[in-house]
């Protein structure tokens, strides 16, 4: 039996016998290369789920719709590592109960998806630590070398040319799994931080807030990057940030369910070298 | 529409002489929303507090700015004046031409752009300021009072004899500290136990004072007039209340050879011990690691020796939680560890000893019964070596500061040496002698004139062993010669550090330390006894090297200032605390984790059924004490800092 026929009869269980409510999966997309994020609810559409290498967006995000898991009911959500871990982050930071979620685990190596054991998140605990400081997904690989052998005043004007094609829609906070503010920063205007312009300035304030609302947090899913309308290599600044969390706190991003979000718990012997 | 009124102070010549104020009050009257810009030469004195209050009343001013000195100097003074004068006070602030204006500057026309800039900066903010309500909370009338040498004993007595309760806490079996240690005391040679046992027993029997020795502050948490702290009360291993400190176990304890530490290693003690024959409570207590029970599991004699029953190998570390007004910190100090020269032969030579460790021999309590005698072989030195600034005054130690009190001791110790050894000779080698005090500096002439101390201005280089003698080579810079003196005998003025957990416990309490792990103050002239943290006040030698008359003095202050904070009932707290707007928390309670002072709660919003629509964070205005670390953490910018607000920050900006 094939991995996708596989799931497919395990998320039928799940429904039929009302052990979740739903399942978040994929469907086909408008094209043979995208998948379309599929919400099921009743055993019969469980058909429409496909599971192949181009199931490669992050679902966890959609676990936080307002009001989702809010009747204790449980969901089933096909996931791939990072999006394991963005479940660890979400837990720890009260968005969610990871009690409620069953994963539906699974990893793309190549073009063809592979099973992965476990249905709670913490089943994964294992997996995760074998993880730690390996980039999940190399796309951008070159030019992240390439970037770090930069001077510092080249990577500037690198990202500010990168950053002058933002056109400021937001689609990057939209796809994000750990943007479920209700109010996100940028919408505030009372007063306003962040120019809602595209201009220089306003788009370097954007990127730059979001970066570091991200650092210790991104799992590097990557799905800012692909949600990009101008392609601007968005998850190069969170892998940096990853790095950084990891190399200055020792700090893996979704490691586990009771980890203390970086940017807000201290211990005695971190690092002050930022200090001078 | 504001009527903001901008008064701009010359503080004499310290700001007109460089920044034009009159062109400065043109320029700010024009800006819009002032509805008063006048300049005078103190605003802070009477007659230019008045002026504001007139201005206030008769332009119906909605704020003002007061560009002045720094707001620390005089913030207070002039929001008591706009209160006076009926406007809100947090409607008033200061901006700072002084100290971040005119004393920096050189030019004068720069100098006064800057104020008009900083000024309207300022103008910006008052006009998105609110009118806050101070916050009031209780105060819990009871102290704590951390060590139990003489300066915590003489802070609880001072609090207690003044009718409020205090816990005095302390981590050796008995109260009493270095002092309980001493022989005699400079300047006036009495004994040290016989005016410090008084002070002991009065403490253990005050009706006010709750006294837990062998105990240790465990955790606090809260804040000025709210404390809460957890002791942790270590297992005695006997039951101090039925136990009547008869000593029968410590006679029959068959583990004899254990180190005296309140002897500093020349005495011995039992297992089962008072550290004193003094001691307060005069009950013993085992030490679990060198108790042969413990170790072998066989032994049990001070169980079959007690007629009462007392000891308990069962028993457990139990902890206490306090609630606290007020806390008073006096941890003391430890002497260095002399290893550290090598050269002195430290560790080495038996004869070779510290400065504290001759108190022990030359106390009649001691384990010489006060006869001065060489720790090697018992006899009676008929020369002896005294070596000041052994640690102190010397960076490459890690000890750059005068430990205050080793001048004074040493001529005390050639003094008491030269009463009871008579003939004895003792040369002092010293760098120079700080004898600063009242009757100190007759005190060392003293020594010098009457009993024949020889002093040697000059270093040590090397203590060695010859013959039976501890050969001790220096200089003597006033003759511009070596010396080498044969002794019998080396005392070394060791200096005088912080506890070596210092560092550790300060964080446990919450208050600063500096490069040593001596406690900070507020303020070294002006708050020396009160530490960074409101409600935490400093007595003793935790803060500094002092002498007894020092610490006796900064605890009788550090007293005063908690019977003042005791004196109400009611504390009034500045409004500038966190506001959570609940509406845009997104509840991920990283602000909970952030906040270094437990200020902020996590709530459930309820619907009228009582089912949770939303889990938000929330602050206590009473815990909270406006640090604005939630404020940079919270990633949707839901939490706000009161008085200090986005808006505010922001307009400052843009005012620029």
């Amino acid at each position: 039996m094939s991995i996708e026929q596989q799931y497919r009869t395990r998320a039928k269980e799940l429904l039929s016998s009302g052990e979740v409510k739903m399942v978040i999966g994929y469907s086909k997309g408008s094209t043979p290369d995208r998948r379309r994020p599929a919400f099921i609810s009743t055993p019969e559409d469980v058909e429409t789920l496909v599971l192949d290498g181009a199931c490669i967006a992050n679902l966890s995000g959609y676990l936080v719709t307002e009001g989702l898991l809010s009747d204790e009911k449980r969901v089933a959500v096909f996931l791939r590592p990072e999006g394991i871990r963005a479940i660890n982050i979400l837990a720890a930071e009260f968005q969610l109960n990871a009690a409620q979620v069953e994963i539906l685990g699974f990893n793309t190596e190549g073009n063809e998806p592979t099973a992965l054991s476990g249905s709670k998140v913490d089943d994964f605990a294992e997996l995760i630590g074998t993880l730690k400081g390996i980039i999940p997904d190399t796309a951008g690989e070159e030019l992240y070398k390439k970037l770090e052998a930069m001077s510092p005043q080249e990577r500037f004007d690198f990202w500010q040319s990168e950053f002058s094609k933002c056109i400021k829609c937001y689609a990057c906070r939209q796809a994000c799994p750990m943007c479920y503010c209700r109010r996100c920063i940028v919408d505030n205007n009372q007063p306003q931080w962040v120019n809602t312009s595209s201009h220089t300035l306003g788009n370097f304030e954007w990127n730059i807030v979001r970066a570091f609302h991200l650092s210790g947090r991104c799992v590097e899913c990557g799905n800012c990057d692909r949600a990009c309308p101008v392609n601007i290599p968005l998850r190069l600044i969170n892998r940096k940030m990853a790095g950084e969390v990891l190399e200055a706190f020792d700090h893996f991003a979704g490691s586990s369910q009771t980890q203390e979000p970086v940017m807000a718990s201290f211990k005695k012997d971190d690092t002050e070298t930022f200090i001078l | 529409m504001s009527k903001i009124g901008v008064f701009i102070c010359h503080c004499g010549e310290n700001i007109a002489a460089k920044v034009d104020c009159t062109r400065v009050a043109e320029v700010l009257g024009d800006h819009p929303g002032v509805g008063a810009s006048v300049e005078y030469k103190y605003f802070c004195s009477d007659p230019g507090q008045e002026s504001v209050k007139r201005a206030i009343r008769e332009n119906n001013l909605t704020g003002v700015v007061v560009a002045a000195c720094s707001p620390r100097m005089h913030e207070a003074t002039f929001r008591k004046a706009c209160a006076e004068a009926g406007l809100n006070p947090y409607m008033c602030e200061i901006a700072n031409i002084r100290e971040q204006c005119s004393w920096v500057h050189n030019d004068g026309e720069q100098a006064t752009d800057k104020a008009i800039d900083i000024i309207r900066s300022m103008v910006e903010k008052v006009k998105r300021n609110n009118m806050l309500q101070p916050i009031e909370v209780p105060v819990t009338r009871r102290a704590l009072v951390i060590g139990g040498g003489i300066a915590g004993i003489q802070a609880a007595l001072d609090i207690a004899n003044a009718g409020q309760e205090v816990v005095l806490v302390e981590r050796e079996p008995s109260l009493g500290g270095h002092m309980a240690q001493l022989s005699e005391t400079f300047p006036t040679l009495d004994c040290s136990q016989c005016i410090m046992t008084p002070r002991m027993v009065e403490a253990s029997q005050h009706p006010k004072i709750r006294l837990l020795t062998y105990a240790e502050v465990e955790h606090v948490d809260g804040y000025i007039g709210n404390f809460k702290v957890k002791v942790r009360m270590k297992a005695r291993y006997v039951n101090k209340d039925t136990c009547t400190g008869c000593g029968e176990c410590i006679t029959k304890c068959p583990q004899k050879k254990l180190s005296s530490e309140f002897d500093c290693g020349i005495g011995k003690r039992t297992a089962i011990y008072t550290p004193f024959a003094q001691a307060v409570p005069n009950k013993p207590v085992i030490d679990k690691d060198n108790c042969t029970y413990f170790k072998n599991g066989k032994c049990k004699v001070c169980v079959k020796s007690c007629p009462l029953d007392c000891i308990d190998f069962e028993m457990q570390d139990e902890f206490i939680d306090l609630e606290i007004g007020a806390i008073v910190v006096a941890t003391g100090f430890q002497v260095q560890n002399n290893a550290v020269y090598g050269e002195y032969g430290y560790g080495k030579y038996a004869d070779v000893i510290n400065g504290l460790q001759f108190e022990r021999l030359a106390s009649a309590s001691g384990p010489t019964s006060g006869k001065i005698l060489r720790p090697s072989d018992g006899k009676e030195p008929e020369n002896i070596v005294f070596i000041q600034c052994a640690g102190s005054r010397d960076p490459s130690k890690g000890v750059k500061y005068c430990s205050k009190i080793c001048c004074m001791y040493t001529a005390k110790h050639a003094m008491l040496y030269a009463h009871k050894v008579h003939g004895g000779k003792s040369n002092i080698f010293y760098m120079d002698i700080r004898a600063a005090g009242k009757g100190y500096d007759e005190f060392t002439r003293r020594a010098i004139e009457e009993d024949e101390a020889g002093y040697v201005r000059g270093r040590v280089s090397k203590v060695w062993q010859e013959n039976g003698k501890l050969m001790v080579r220096g200089a003597d810079t006033l003759l511009g010669r070596p010396v080498e003196v044969a002794a019998d005998m080396v005392v070394l003025a060791t200096a005088m550090v912080p506890q070596p957990d210092a560092k550790d416990f300060a964080k446990v309490v919450g208050i600063g330390y500096d490069e040593y792990g001596f406690f900070n103050e507020a303020h070294l002239k002006l708050r020396p006894v009160e530490s960074s943290t409101a409600g935490i006040y400093l007595a003793g030698a935790c803060q500094s090297p002092k002498d007894i008359p020092d610490s006796v003095a900064q605890a009788s202050a550090s007293a005063s200032k908690v019977l003042a904070l005791f004196s109400k009932e009611k504390l009034e707290r500045e409004p500038v605390i966190a506001v959570n707007n609940e509406a845009t928390c997104a509840g991920c309670w990283g602000c909970v984790l952030a906040c270094p002072y437990n200020a902020i709660e996590k709530k459930d919003i309820l619907d009228r059924s009582g089912k949770v629509i939303k889990r938000v964070a929330s602050v206590n205005p009473g815990l909270c004490q406006g640090c604005g670390t939630c404020v940079t953490f919270c990633r949707s910018n839901s939490i706000d800092l009161a008085g200090f607000t986005e808006k505010q920050i922001f307009a400052e900006v843009m005012g620029l």
